[in-house]
C-alpha cells in the first residue's frame, strides 16, 4: 500500500454536531499533502480525528495499513503520528526543553537521558536551542509555533500533522517555517499533512493539495490544478470575490 | 552530585534526624508531641491532595473517603475483632486503594469541577451508608478499643515515618517518567495525550497512591482521636484542611505542604478557643494569602529567588552531561491563576 494515512468515508464531530461527512483521502509516503478549505469546513476536526481526540461515528482511519479509528491518542502517537495545534498549546509551566522531553519520553518511548538527546536535536532543528530553559509560557507566537513543531518531532513521527503553523506570522517568519517544513520532508523523509490558509505557501510547498468543503473532500490533486479549478474558486475564493464586489 | 545539592541533602538529613531525636529530650511534653503528630498527619494529607491537584490537575473534594474508610477499618478491627491497630490501618489503606481503582472508571470520565463534585458526592454517599449500617453502629459511631492503647510518642514516630515516606513517594513519582507526564497533563491534558502520555494510567497511579497514603493517615488520625462518627469521618472538612494547607504553602511545590501544615495546626490550636469563629478566621486568612501571595508562601519565595528546595525540573544540561543549569523564572509568565 502506498498510503501512510487513509480516511475511508469518515463521519465525525463533537456531540451531536457532525463536522466531517463522508471524508475520504489518502496521504502517500514521503508526500506533503496540503489541506485548504473555508473556515469551519472541518480541517482541524480532521486532525482531531487523526490523533484520536474524537472518534469517527462511521468510516475508518487507516495508518500504515492498520485501522486506528478506535485507538487512544497515546497509542496513535506511539505508532508514529505527531501533531501540532493551530493555537499553540505548550505546557505553560514547564521549560521549553521539558515540553519536548515529554514527547520524546512519552511519545517516542525513550528514557529521559536518551530523550534529552532527541529533544536537543528537535530544538536545534526548530531554532529553539537558546531558549531551552525558558518557561514555555513566556515565548512569543513564532517561538510557540516552533515549539509545537519541536514537540511533534520529539515523538519521532512518521506522519506529521501541521495545523496552520504559518498563520499569524510575518512574511520572513513564514519563509523560515516553509524552509523548515521542506527540510523535514527532504532530510527526514517525513510524510506531512499541512493545513494552511496562506495560499501561496500551499502551491509552492506541497506535492498534492486537498480542498475540503463542508466536511467532505471537494478536490484532491496537483496543487496548481486544484487552486485553478472552478469548484475551489467557488467555495474558497468565490465568497471573498463577492465581498470585494459588494464593497 | 554538585556542591549545592550535597548541602541540601545534609540539611534535609539533619532535620529528619532532629525530628526523631528531639522527643527524647526531657523538655517535650505530651502536648508538644500531639502537635508534632498533627503537623505530620496534616502535612501527609496536604501532600496527597497536592499530588493530585497540584501535579496532575485532579482537584479532589473527596479525600475524606479514604480517611473515613480507614478510620472505620481501625475501629472495626480493634473493637469488633480485637486485632492490633496496624492490621486495621493497612487493611483500611488497602481498601482505599481498591476503592480508588473501582471509582476511577466513573470519576476519570469527568474533568475539573465535575470531577471535584463527583468525588464529594461519593464521600457523602459513603457517609449515608455508614450512618445506616448496623455493623458499624449506624450514626452512633464507634469507639476504638485497643489494649494497650498506643501513646502519643508511639503515634508521633509512626506519623513522622509516614510523612517522610509520603515525601519520598511524591519526590520519586515526580522525578520518574510518569511525573514528567503528570506535569504536562496538569498544564494541558489533551495536548499531553497528543504527545503520547497515557492519561488514564498516570491519573490512576496518582489516585491509588493518594488513596493508600491518605488511608494510613486517616487511620492514625482516628487512633489518636479514639472514636469515629460517620459525619465528621466522611466530612468535607478533611479536604478543606488539605486545600488550605496546600494553597497557603504553595500548590505544585513539594515543600509547600510542610509550611501549610505547620501554619494550619498552630492556627487551629490557637483558634479552638474561639468556637464558631475559627472557620471564618481561617477562611479570611486563606483569602488574604491567595490575594497577596498567589503561589503560596513557598511558591512565592521560590519564584522570587529562582530556587527550589526540592526540584523536579529537568534541564538539558543536566540530562545530557551532569551539573545544574538555572531556569529563568523571571521571564516566565504563570497561567495557573488565569486559567
Amino acid at each position: 500500500m502506498a498510503a501512510l494515512l487513509r480516511f475511508e468515508h469518515v463521519d465525525a464531530g463533537y456531540g451531536n454536531v457532525r463536522i466531517l461527512e463522508d471524508l475520504s483521502f489518502e496521504a502517500e509516503y514521503g508526500q506533503i499533502l496540503g489541506v485548504i478549505g473555508p473556515n469551519g469546513c472541518g480541517k482541524t476536526t480532521m486532525f482531531n480525528a487523526c490523533i484520536g481526540h474524537i472518534t469517527p461515528t462511521s468510516g475508518h482511519i487507516l495508518f500504515d495499513g492498520k485501522d486506528i479509528s478506535k485507538f487512544s491518542p497515546a497509542k496513535r502517537v506511539h505508532m508514529g503520528i505527531g501533531r501540532t495545534y493551530q493555537v499553540p498549546r505548550p505546557f505553560e509551566n514547564m521549560s521549553v526543553f521539558e515540553n519536548v522531553l515529554v514527547s520524546a519520553v512519552h511519545g517516542a518511548g525513550h528514557t529521559e537521558r536518551q530523550g534529552a538527546r532527541i529533544a536537543e536535536e528537535a530544538l536545534g532543528i526548530t531554532g529553539l536551542t537558546e531558549k531551552a530553559e525558558l518557561i514555555a509560557g513566556s515565548l512569543t507566537l513564532l517561538d510557540r509555533k516552533r515549539l509545537e513543531i519541536a514537540r511533534a518531532l520529539g515523538t519521532e513521527p512518521k506522519l506529521l500533522l501541521l495545523d496552520e503553523v504559518a498563520a499569524g506570522l510575518i512574511e520572513t517568519e513564514i519563509k523560515d517555517i516553509m524552509k523548515l517544513v521542506a527540510d523535514l520532508k527532504s532530510k527526514r523523509g517525513l510524510t506531512i499533512v499541512w493545513i494552511e490558509h496562506v495560499i501561496e505557501t500551499m502551491v509552492g510547498a506541497t506535492d498534492a493539495l486537498m480542498c475540503i468543503s463542508e466536511g467532505h473532500e471537494l478536490l484532491i490533486g496537483d496543487p496548481r490544478a486544484v487552486m485553478d479549478s472552478r469548484e475551489v474558486e467557488e467555495v474558497y475564493l468565490g465568497a471573498s470575490d463577492e465581498e470585494v464586489n459588494a464593497a | 552530585m554538585s556542591k549545592s545539592s550535597k548541602i541540601r541533602v545534609v540539611v534535609i538529613l539533619a532535620v529528619v534526624i532532629a525530628l526523631y531525636v528531639i522527643p527524647q529530650s526531657p523538655l517535650t511534653t505530651d502536648n508538644t508531641m500531639r502537635i508534632g503528630l498533627l503537623i505530620a498527619l496534616y502535612c501527609t494529607l496536604g501532600l496527597m491532595w497536592n499530588l493530585m491537584a497540584g501535579y496532575t490537575g485532579m482537584v479532589s473534594l473527596g479525600q475524606q473517603i479514604f480517611i473515613g474508610i480507614a478510620g472505620y477499618n481501625v475501629a472495626v478491627f480493634a473493637t469488633t475483632f480485637g486485632l492490633p491497630f496496624w492490621a486495621g490501618m493497612f487493611c483500611g489503606a488497602g481498601i482505599s486503594v481498591l476503592l480508588s481503582v473501582a471509582l476511577s472508571f466513573l470519576l476519570f470520565r469527568m474533568k475539573g469541577m465535575y470531577f471535584a463534585i463527583a468525588t464529594w458526592i461519593t464521600s457523602e454517599a459513603l457517609k449515608i451508608i455508614f450512618t445506616s449500617w448496623e455493623f458499624v453502629n449506624m450514626g452512633g459511631g464507634m469507639t476504638i478499643k485497643l489494649r494497650p492503647y498506643p501513646d502519643v510518642f508511639e503515634l508521633y514516630y509512626i506519623s513522622l515515618t509516614l510523612v517522610i515516606g509520603a515525601f519520598l513517594v511524591v519526590f520519586f513519582v515526580l522525578n520518574s517518567r510518569i511525573g514528567l507526564g503528570l506535569k504536562a497533563m496538569r498544564d494541558d491534558d489533551d495536548a499531553s495525550a497528543a504527545m503520547g502520555v497515557n492519561i488514564f494510567r498516570a491519573k490512576l497511579l496518582c489516585f491509588m497512591i493518594s488513596g493508600f497514603v491518605t488511608g494510613l493517615c486517616g487511620a492514625l488520625f482516628y487512633i489518636n482521636q479514639g472514636s469515629i462518627f460517620p459525619g465528621p469521618g466522611f466530612g468535607i472538612s478533611w479536604t478543606v484542611a488539605a486545600v488550605f494547607i496546600v494553597i497557603i504553602g504553595g500548590i505544585g511545590t513539594i515543600t509547600g505542604p510542610i509550611v501549610g501544615a505547620i501554619i494550619y495546626v498552630f492556627l487551629s490550636e490557637f483558634l479552638s478557643q474561639y468556637q464558631g469563629y475559627s472557620m471564618i478566621i481561617l477562611g479570611v486568612i486563606a483569602i488574604a494569602v491567595i490575594l497577596g501571595l498567589p503561589y503560596g508562601i513557598v511558591g512565592t519565595i521560590e519564584r522570587k529567588f529562582g530556587f527550589e528546595v526540592l526540584s523536579t525540573r529537568r534541564t538539558m544540561k543536566n540530562l545530557l552531561s551532569g551539573g545544574r543549569a538555572n531556569v529563568d523564572y523571571s521571564r516566565g509568565r504563570d497561567l495557573r491563576v488565569s486559567k
